[in-house]
C-alpha cells in the first residue's frame, strides 16, 4: 500500500524544476492511500474542533492591526475573481491565527514578517502595508515574487530550489528583500491552503467529491475532452 | 498442561489475527486475543466524509505541526494510531543500512487504513524455484490454498473481473465500478504496448453481505468506512466474533515473549499492561502470533529459555532471516489532455479503478531480473488538502494567476507505480537490538537489509515501462515522484508496508520455522497467522493471502484441538 498531504514533502524537494512540484503536490490530493509520508505521529492529539466558518471567530493571537494586515493579504494573494471570493472569504486570517497561537515559530514568522512589511512599506511610502495604496501594496508584492525568482540566498529559495537556475547562471540580483522572503512564502502558502480548503476553493476547483452515490457513473463529457484533447480516437 | 480459561491466545488484532480470532470463536473455541493498541471506535474515529474546513487547523494539525513534518503519518483524515515512529518504542538498523518499519497500534490493526489490493498469489508464485532455481518454493500448492481464497474473498468481498490471465488467478468477485477517465486513456495506452490495465481487485463490496452496505463510492477507505463497505479486522471479523461471546479482547497490552512449560511446549504469553506498567500473565492450550511479521520475530527471538535458548521454536536459527519488502517505484506524468477537463467525482471505491497484473510471467527469458510487478494508478480529481497547491503558488507568484493556474492543472496528472516482488536474500534480515529496549522493557529489532541487482534491475524496468506509458497516453514524464522515499529510484526499503518473511514454512524442520499449517515445527502448540510465515514476497499485496493463510491454519488448529494433539 502506499500515499497523504504532499505538502510535508514537497517543501524539503531541492534542486527540481518548479514543474515537477506542481505535479508532485496535484497528485497529493489524488491519491488514493497517500503516497507520501509524514516523519512522526502523535496520533491521538486532541482536535481542535472550532470551526473557522461559524462565524463567531475570536482572535487568539494577532493584535488588530497584525490581523487587519492579514485580511489585507489574503484578499491580494488570493484575490477575488470570476471563480470565488477571496483568501479572506475562505478563513485564511483565522487560519493563521489559529495556528500561531499554538505553534512559536509561526508566531515568530508571521509577527516577525508583518513588522517587517510595514517597516519595508514605511521606507517606501511612508505607510503601514494596509495604508499603502491598491498600486503600493501589490508593487511590492511583485517585488518580493520578483526577489524569490533573482535573489537567491534566502531559506526560501535555498530550500525549495526553486530559482535556483538564476544563480546559477549568474543572474542573480540583490534586492535587499530577503528578509521578508521566509514570511511571504508561509503566508502564500497558508493562505492558499486556507482558501482551497474552504468551501469556497472547493467549488472554485469544481471538486465534487466526498459524496455517495448508489451507483459510480464517469462523466461522458470528461470523457469526450480526453478523446478530443488526446492521442486516441476512443478510451 | 494447567486447565486454562481461554483455548487460544491471539497475539494481535489484524488482518491475520482477525481472521484467525473469527474462525475460532464461530466453532465455540475460547480465544483471547492480545492487542498492543488500543480499543477501536469507527463511530467516534472514523472521519467518515468528514471536510477539511471542519477543522480549525485544516488537517495541519495542532499548531501546523504537519507544516513541520510532525503530523500523522498519510494525513491527518486517516485512522492509524501508528507511523513510522512511535514514542518510546525505538527500532534500529545495522550501519549502512535502512529499514523503515510501520506499525499501527490498534484493533484492526493496518487494515484500518491500507490500500485494499486483493491478489492472489498464482501458481508460479508458489513455486518459484522450481521456475528459475532462485529462493524457495513454497510447501503447498496453488491448488491447495486456492479453496481458502475463495471462502476469504466471499467472506471479505473483492471486487474485480474474470480475465484468465496466469499471473494473476481470478477469484470470487464483486462488480467493480467503471474506470475513470484518465484511467480509460492509460488503459489504451497500455493496449498499444501489451500491457493490460483490467479491473482493480480491492476489498470494496459492491453488493451488499453479512449486514455490510455496498460501496457508496466517497473514495475514503483509508479514513475507515463507517457503512462497513470495505475489509477491515475490526468491522469485519472481530467485533461479530466478539459478539460470539467466546472472545476476550485484551487492549494496550503489549506482548514481550512465549512462555513454554517443562516440556518445550507454549504455555502462555507474558504482556504489559500498557495502562499500569506491569506484568500479566495469561495461559492457554495454544499460541497464535499474528503481530506483524517483525513483531512476531521479535516476540519469538524474546521468547529465550532453556529449550529454546536462541529463541522459541528457532532450532534452525531462520527466525528473523530472509526479511522481504516489496519492490517500489513511482513515475508521474502531466496530461495536456486532461486540463480543463470537465469536473466529475473521481472518488469511485477509493483506490484507481484499473490495475496491470504483470503481463510479462512467460517472457523472463528476455529479461534481466526474475521476478514480476503490478502496476497502480493514481490520479484525478482529488480532495484538495493543505499543500495541494503550493508548488503552485510559487510557480504563479501571487494573484489572479496563481487560481487560473490551479485550476488548469486541477486533475491533469496520472501516477503509476510499480509493485514488485523482493528476491530474498541472506543479507536482509532483523535480529534483536542486545543494547536497546523499549518503553515496555522489551529488547528492540535491529534491521539490516539490501536489496541486490535483481530489485534495482526490476525497479529500471519499470521506468522504462512507466516512461512508454506516459508518452504513448501524450503525457510528459516529470521525473521521478516522491524522490526521498525513492532513494531515488526504488522506494525505501519497508515503505511500502508489505513486511513478510521471517519465519518462513517449510517441509524440512531445519530449512523452515513452520510447516506449512503455520504451525512451528518445533513447538506443536504454536502457530503464526501473519505475514512471518512467507517463502516468497511475490507481486501481490500481502494481506489477502495473510487472511487465506489463517483462515486454513485456524481450521487446521481447531481440528488439532478437537482431536487433543494440541
Amino acid at each position: 500500500m502506499s500515499r497523504t498531504t504532499g505538502f510535508v514533502r514537497v517543501d524539503s524537494l531541492s534542486r527540481r524544476g518548479a514543474i515537477r512540484r506542481i505535479a508532485l503536490a496535484l497528485t497529493a490530493a489524488g491519491l488514493p492511500g497517500g503516497m507520501d509520508r509524514a516523519d512522526a505521529a502523535d496520533v491521538h492529539e486532541a482536535v481542535e474542533e472550532e470551526r473557522t466558518f461559524a462565524g463567531e471567530y475570536r482572535v487568539k493571537y494577532f493584535n488588530g492591526h497584525e490581523f487587519k494586515t492579514l485580511e489585507r493579504l489574503s484578499e491580494l494573494i488570493v484575490p477575488e475573481d470570476e471563480g470565488g471570493p477571496s483568501g479572506r472569504e475562505g478563513g485564511a486570517p483565522e487560519f493563521i491565527d489559529l495556528l500561531a497561537s499554538q505553534n512559536r515559530e509561526l508566531a515568530r514568522i508571521f509577527s516577525g514578517g508583518i513588522l517587517w512589511l510595514d517597516h519595508t512599506a514605511r521606507e517606501l511610502h511612508g505607510h503601514a502595508f494596509v495604508e499603502c495604496s491598491h498600486e503600493q501594496q501589490t508593487g511590492l508584492l511583485d517585488a518580493l515574487v520578483e526577489a524569490e525568482r533573482t535573489d537567491t540566498g534566502s531559506n526560501t529559495a535555498r530550500e525549495t530550489g526553486e530559482y535556483a537556475r538564476f544563480s546559477v547562471f549568474g543572474v542573480r540580483r540583490p534586492s535587499g528583500l530577503r528578509g521578508g522572503l521566509e514570511f511571504f512564502d508561509w503566508a502564500r502558502r497558508l493562505i492558499v491552503d486556507a482558501y482551497y480548503t474552504s468551501p469556497a476553493g472547493i467549488k472554485d476547483l469544481g471538486f465534487v467529491g466526498n459524496a455517495s452515490h448508489s451507483e459510480y457513473r464517469v462523466s461522458p463529457e470528461a470523457i469526450a475532452h480526453v478523446v478530443e484533447r488526446g492521442p486516441f480516437d476512443e478510451i | 498442561m494447567a486447565d486454562p480459561k481461554y483455548d487460544v491466545i491471539v497475539v494481535g488484532a489484524g488482518a491475520g489475527g482477525g481472521t484467525m480470532t473469527r474462525v475460532l470463536a464461530d466453532q465455540g473455541i475460547k480465544v483471547a486475543l492480545v492487542e498492543a493498541g488500543p480499543m477501536l471506535d469507527p463511530q467516534k474515529e472514523f472521519k467518515t466524509h468528514k471536510w477539511l474546513h471542519d477543522y480549525g487547523h485544516r488537517g495541519t494539525e495542532h499548531g501546523g505541526k504537519a507544516y513541520f513534518g510532525k503530523g500523522q503519518a498519510y494525513g491527518f483524515l486517516r485512522t492509524i494510531n501508528g507511523g513510522w515512529e512511535l514514542d518510546g518504542e525505538p527500532y534500529t538498523s545495522a550501519p549502512g543500512t535502512r529499514f523503515d518499519w510501520f506499525r499501527s497500534r490498534i484493533v484492526g490493526g493496518r487494515t484500518n487504513h491500507y490500500g485494499r489490493m486483493s491478489f492472489r498469489f498464482s501458481d508460479l508464485d508458489f513455486k518459484p524455484y522450481s521456475r528459475d532455481g532462485i529462493g524457495w518454493d513454497w510447501p503447498f500448492s496453488y491448488e491447495d490454498l486456492a479453496p481458502w481464497y475463495d471462502r476469504a474473498e466471499e467472506f471479505i468481498g473483492v471486487t474485480g473481473t474474470a480475465e484468465g490471465i496466469r499471473s494473476a488467478p481470478d477469484g470470487k468477485f464483486h462488480t467493480p465500478p467503471e474506470p475513470k477517465a484518465h484511467e480509460r486513456l492509460m488503459r489504451v495506452a497500455g493496449k498499444g504496448l501489451g500491457i493490460p490495465f483490467i479491473a482493480n481487485r480491492r476489498a470494496v463490496i459492491t453488493r451488499s453481505i453479512n449486514g455490510r452496505a455496498a460501496c457508496h463510492y466517497c473514495g475514503q477507505c483509508g479514513r475507515g468506512c463507517l457503512t462497513e463497505s470495505n475489509y477491515s479486522a475490526a468491522q469485519v471479523d472481530i467485533f461479530p466474533a466478539v459478539k460470539t461471546g467466546n472472545v476476550t479482547l485484551i487492549t494496550d497490552a503489549m506482548v514481550r515473549e512465549v512462555e513454554v512449560d517443562s516440556e518445550g511446549l507454549a504455555r502462555g504469553v507474558v504482556y504489559v499492561d500498557k495502562a499500569g506498567r506491569v506484568e500479566r500473565r495469561l495461559e492457554a492450550r495454544a499460541v497464535v502470533l499474528a503481530a506483524s511479521a517483525c513483531e512476531t520475530a521479535r516476540l519469538m527471538l524474546n521468547s529465550k529459555s532453556k529449550h529454546f535458548p536462541d529463541g522459541i521454536a528457532n532450532g534452525s536459527g531462520l527466525v528473523g532471516r530472509y526479511l522481504m519488502d516489496t519492490v517500489g517505484f513511482s513515475l508521474l506524468g502531466t496530461f495536456p489532455a486532461l486540463e480543463n477537463m470537465p469536473r466529475y467525482d473521481t472518488d469511485g471505491f477509493g483506490g484507481a479503478h484499473l490495475y496491470a497484473p504483470w503481463w510479462l510471467w512467460d517472457g523472463h527469458g528476455k529479461l534481466d531480473f526474475p521476478r514480476g510487478y503490478h502496476i497502480e494508478m493514481w490520479g484525478g480529481f482529488g480532495m484538495p488538502e493543505a499543500g495541494s497547491f503550493t508548488p503552485i503558488a510559487r510557480h504563479a507568484g501571487y494573484g489572479a494567476e496563481l487560481k487560473r493556474l490551479a485550476r488548469q492543472m486541477y486533475g491533469c496528472l496520472i501516477g503509476l507505480s510499480g509493485r514488485g516482488e523482493m528476491i530474498p536474500n541472506n543479507q536482509t534480515y532483523m535480529d534483536i537490538d542486545p543494547d536497546t529496549v523499549d518503553r515496555w522493557g522489551i529488547p528492540v529489532p535491529r534491521f539490516h537489509f539490501s536489496f541486490s541487482d535483481y530489485e534495482w534491475r526490476q525497479a529500471r524496468h519499470m521506468e522504462r515501462t512507466f516512461r512508454a506509458l506516459i508518452e504513448a497516453a501524450g503525457g510528459k514524464v516529470l521525473g521521478i515522484a516522491n524522490p526521498e522515499r525513492e532513494n531515488p529510484g526504488i522506494a525505501v526499503p519497508g515503505s511500502i508496508i508489505h513486511e513478510v518473511g521471517t519465519a518462513r514454512m517449510g517441509d524440512r524442520p531445519g530449512a523452515s520455522v513452520l510447516n506449512q499449517y503455520c504451525q512451528a515445527h518445533e513447538v506443536r502448540n504454536l502457530f503464526v497467522a501473519d505475514g512471518a510465515s512467507f517463502v516468497s514476497n511475490p507481486d501481490k499485496n500481502p494481506t489477502l493471502t495473510i487472511n487465506a493463510l489463517s483462515w486454513r491454519t485456524a481450521e487446521y488448529l481447531s481440528e488439532e484441538l478437537r482431536k487433543g494433539n494440541v
